[in-house]
């Protein structure tokens, strides 16, 4: 194609921007050479990229003529749209990056071979590892691999096979083994309790300070690694056998036997000796009875801390400068600070769970028992918060001979010095508490126990008015982009909010204009109800039916066949539905259509109540996609009150209407709902439209996925709109059937309980 | 037709089933019996509640009448109703006026199916009156001091809607049934399916893994029932993977992610 008529077409495309001609010629030009169809095909490209980003178009086609040379026409528009996902997580540098350098890597990974990513493999894995670990572990990417006791961190990919089954399987051992560390308590954080050592304040990071205690930190850090290593190791081969015989076969021969230059490296080779020597091996490091204990794992943690000291003398002994070894891919690396972080932020996590519990059931007792603990006629003391003192927990010693009995023996607490029975399920958590962190610091008891009082004066002074969380949540949503036919991850943000619910006397004028209209709805949704009626003259049933019965004898006696249709049954048409109804809250519906908007929610849902239907309803607004908002009316199981009521007075207009969020977020609660039907009704007075790029054919395409979602999910989506103009969009996003214009907004509590009537029967 | 000692017959337990107790339950579920009062068995599927009552009823030495509950069962189900036979209108009891005329156990199986006006029709059976009104026959039914009502249910999966009224509830002894531990599992596995000590207790391994993916999206993990039913292919001659695949796995979910973490955990075991 000539460069003059690219030019032109690329000008078309890009208007109404106007980049530089000669910027423009220059990326062209190769491209003249091409026949016209690639040419066709390329320019075809342009409207997906440039909306997102000039430079990366222009890097696009600078790079084209090498990328054709790798790339077949049909693969380019997936290559694009993963260009463009790392741009718009990562930035221009990476998806340049991506274009220019990784297109190998690229085309392997298409072939299925060059390379596991760790988001492949989650999927399967973090189940698998939540039900052998039986507790909550997450999985997170980083360059190195560790774990912190709450989640176990690998490299993004993994290439150290050259097929993809070899590579899984490491994953899996690696996410196994780093597992393993954590159960068998490689982690200390108590000092052992025969050493005598001065108490320190702080003995979550005992081992830390003992590894730091030695010269050479490093040496001592990784013999230990080394031997806990092999400790996890028969652990899993006991545990696990299947996976440590596939490891043995697929993984173990191809690490490559370190230079054994350094003593420490034999030690560390016994992870994947052969079985017939490892056993040798092993006791030439640590004696033969230590190794046969290991072996059969009945080692601890704090056999490892002994062995370490000791092997750190013979060590050091001929060395010099210890350069650390290499550990094994699933070794991984002891990060001991992260255990010590992530551990506080679960005790912390676990102590305000436990002080939620303690103070619920302190609540629950008699006001008698609570009179006596907090000594009520001193009042002061429960304003101030107790002392430490006066609150502990204790053991009951005449269990706590042996560690057997010490599972079972019951804890108790006493409150100023009177003891407090403890419920089962908070006795067990405590002992959760303290099997993980040694000690319950009293500082939660206290809160506990200063809660309590304090909810108890709250009681005392009459209902407070509790202020109103502003957000509550926020959540990431998708957008569809159907230039590129492909979603861009984690576009939106959707922020769920509350309204400030409002007194006013909104819904009880609303109630008393409609008056008539209410009577009449709740009598036509009173018919619409769980239907049950019975049916005569049928073939089976559950009684008979004697009018059917007599005729049927008297047929006999007269000589004719007599009827076999003698029986009633019970017929039953249950009703089973949930809706969520979504209201436009932008600016546009300022004045009579707010007005009118409100006044439909309210008679819908005085009717509902009538209906027993399960119903939702939210309003939406915001402004640009980092800022979308969800405001709760009335969640799908809230019961209709006071506080729904003034929140529906409250619902105002807002700001824009960017539809994708909040209908995908509708389509998220209905999920989990089970109910038969399933339907989402958006109020709506106009297109979709925000503030930045959402708008036109864009915000419309978008919306029309986010509602082809929600039927996949097989729920229903619906629309009341008010639009003039409704036709020509709402056909398309919404389909011929499911959207109703209503020309007049006075009409619209009139029409919208009909609508719903008509929906659902 | 079978007459009434015929059909009664049939729910009598001659041989003694095998049931490992697991805490007191059995001498609970006893004393109950003896002071007329009814027993209320929760807990997950597969997990021995209608193995218990089994034992129960052969240590009783009383006939064991199950109904299995559904959304369909009605009062005449429970009750009796009369059927037509040659023209004439005959009265036949139901399962539960059966069990009250022999002084039998009656076991209403997962009672959070049947509808809520059917599970009225158990109440005054289930307080201290012990009698069951027919209204049909205009007959007031006292129950003898052998018979014994008994329901169960699966407090996991219950929505809101499917729940026992407290009225309902309130008028029975509870026991909760769980998975037994750990060892005592492998032995009921061991001995239902015949399969080695060192098998079950892998196989209980794997049920113990199974059963914390609440939040990954397993609802239920597996149950004992399970285990046993694998160990019984394995005996067979099927091959462990197969066998966990099919008899344990499968059965537990359709999603694909989960099924590929579960196999997973089958292939790091065995």
């Amino acid at each position: 194609m000539k460069l003059a008529l690219l030019t032109e077409r690329f000008y078309d495309l890009v208007a109404p921007d106007i980049p530089n001609e000669w910027d423009v010629e220059e990326v062209l030009d190769p491209l003249v050479d091409e026949p016209d169809s690639v040419c066709e095909a390329i320019l075809g490209h342009i409207p997906v990229i440039w909306p997102v980003s000039h430079s990366l178009c222009f890097d696009f086609l600078r790079l084209l003529p090498e990328t054709l040379q790798h790339l077949q026409l049909e693969q380019i528009p997936r290559w694009i749209g993963i260009t463009l996902d790392h741009y718009e997580t990562d930035g221009l540098r990476t998806a340049q990056r991506f274009m220019q350098d990784d297109i190998q890597n690229y085309l392997l990974k298409l072939a299925g071979s060059g390379g596991l990513t760790l988001s492949s493999v989650e999927k399967k894995l973090l189940p698998y590892i939540r039900g052998v670990a039986e507790r909550d572990l997450n999985i997170s990417p980083a360059r190195q691999i560790y774990t912190d006791t709450s989640s176990i961190y690998m490299p993004e990919e993994l290439n150290f096979f050259s097929n993809n089954k070899d590579n899984f399987l490491l994953y899996k051992l690696t996410l196994t083994f780093q597992w393993g560390f954590i159960n068998r308590g490689s982690f200390i954080n108590r000092p052992p309790v025969n050493l005598i050592q001065p108490q320190k304040d702080d003995d979550s990071n005992w081992l830390s300070s003992f590894i730091e205690s030695f010269d050479e930190p490093l040496l001592a850090r990784d013999i230990y690694h080394s031997l806990e290593s092999i400790r996890v190791r028969f652990f899993l081969e006991q545990d696990l056998p299947g996976l440590i015989r596939a490891a043995k076969k697929q993984i173990f021969p191809s690490l490559s036997v370190r230079n054994t230059h350094h003593p420490l490296n034999r030690l560390q080779h016994v992870l994947i000796a052969e079985d017939n020597v490892l056993h040798k091996q092993l006791g030439a490091f640590i004696g033969e009875s230590n190794a046969e204990n290991y072996l059969l794992g009945y080692a601890s943690a704090y056999d490892s801390v002994t062995l370490t000291t000791a092997l750190y003398k013979k060590l050091t002994k001929d060395l010099t400068d210890y350069i650390p070894i290499e550990p094994y891919p699933f070794q991984g690396v002891l990060k001991l600070q992260a255990v010590a972080t992530a551990r506080n932020i679960r005790e912390q996590k676990m102590g305000e769970q436990f002080t939620d519990l303690m103070a619920a059931h302190l609540l629950s007792l008699s006001k008698d028992e609570l009179k006596d603990i907090f000594q009520e006629d001193k009042r002061d003391s429960a304003n101030r918060g107790l002392a430490e003192s006066d609150i502990t927990m204790i053991m009951d010693s005449e269990f706590a001979q042996t560690a057997d009995m010490e599972k079972e023996a019951p804890l108790l607490v006493t409150i100023n010095n009177e003891e407090v029975e403890m419920p089962e399920e908070l006795e067990s958590f405590s002992k959760n508490f303290l099997d993980e962190f040694g000690h319950l610091p009293v500082q939660f008891l206290s809160a506990a126990a200063g809660k309590a009082g304090q909810e108890m004066l709250e009681h005392a002074v009459s209902g407070i008015n509790e202020a109103m969380p502003v957000i509550t949540d926020t959540l990431l949503y998708d957008e569809w982009d159907y230039r590129r036919q492909g979603y861009r991850k984690n576009w939106c943000s959707l922020h769920l909010k509350e309204l400030k619910p409002i007194r006013s006397s909104f819904i009880q004028n609303t109630l008393k204009t409609y008056h008539g209209l209410t009577t009449r709805l709740r009598h036509q949704f009173e018919m619409m109800r769980n239907q049950e009626r019975f049916v005569k003259r049928q073939r089976e049933g559950d009684d008979i039916d004697f009018d059917a019965l007599v005729e049927s004898i008297s047929d006999s006696r007269a000589g004719i066949a007599s009827s076999d249709r003698l029986f009633i049954r019970l017929k039953r048409d249950n009703r089973d539905i949930a809706v969520l109804f979504l209201v436009d809250m932008s600016n546009s519906t300022a004045g009579w259509v707010n007005n009118a908007l409100k006044e439909s929610l309210v008679l819908m849902a005085e009717a509902m109540e009538v209906l027993g239907d399960r119903y939702g309803i939210y309003g939406f607004s915001g402004m640009r996609r980092s800022r979308c908002e969800l405001f709760h009316v009335k969640h799908l199981t809230e019961p209709y009150g006071d506080a729904v009521k003034e929140r529906i007075g409250s619902i105002a207009p807002s700001e824009y209407t960017r539809m994708g969020p909040p209908i995908r977020h509708a389509t998220e609660l209905l999920k989990d709902v089970d109910a038969k039907v399933r339907i989402i009704i958006t109020l709506t007075d106009g297109k979709p439209e925000d503030y930045d790029d959402y708008k036109g054919e864009y915000a419309i395409e978008d919306t029309r996925h986010a509602l082809l979602e929600a039927k996949t999910a097989d729920i229903h989506p619906f629309c009341i709109t008010i639009d003039h103009q409704a036709r020509d969009y709402m056909q398309h996003m919404y389909g011929p059937a499911n959207y109703i214009f209503i020309d007049n907004v006075r009409k619209l509590p009139l029409r919208i309980p009909e609508i719903y009537r008509v929906l659902t029967s | 037709m079978k007459t009434v000692e015929q059909r009664l017959e049939e729910h009598l337990i001659t041989e003694k089933p095998y049931y490992l107790a697991s805490g007191k339950e059995i001498e609970i579920a006893l004393s109950a019996h003896k002071n007329g009062l009814p027993l209320l068995l929760k807990g997950p599927t597969g997990c021995g509640k209608t193995r218990f009552m089994q034992f129960l009823a052969w240590k009783l030495q009383r006939p064991l009448i199950t109904v299995s509950c559904h959304d369909d069962l009605s009062t005449s189900d429970l009750v009796g109703r009369f059927l037509i036979r040659s023209g004439e209108a005959v009265w036949t009891d139901g399962p539960l006026t059966l069990a009250v005329r022999a002084g039998a156990i009656c076991y209403l199986d997962e009672i959070v199916e049947a509808r809520k006006d059917t599970t009225v029709v158990i109440h005054p059976l289930a307080d201290d009156r012990r009698e069951l009104p027919i209204e049909k026959l205009g007959e007031l039914l006292s129950a003898p001091p052998e018979f014994m009502i008994c329901v169960s249910y699966n407090p996991g999966y219950q929505s809101v809607l499917k729940d026992l009224k407290p009225s309902t509830r309130q008028r029975f002894v509870a026991i909760s049934f769980n998975y037994p531990a750990p060892e005592l599992e492998a032995e009921i596995v061991c001995r239902e399916s015949g399969v080695s000590k060192k098998l079950a207790s892998s196989l209980v391994k794997l049920a113990g893994m199974t059963r914390s993916l609440k939040e990954s999206g397993l609802a239920e993990g597996a149950s004992t029932r399970l285990l046993i039913q694998t160990g019984l292919l394995v005996e067979d001659g099927i091959d462990i993977h197969t066998a966990c695949r099919t008899a344990l796995i499968e059965p537990l979910s359709d999603d694909p992610e989960l099924l590929a973490a579960l196999e997973e955990m089958v292939s790091s075991i065995f």
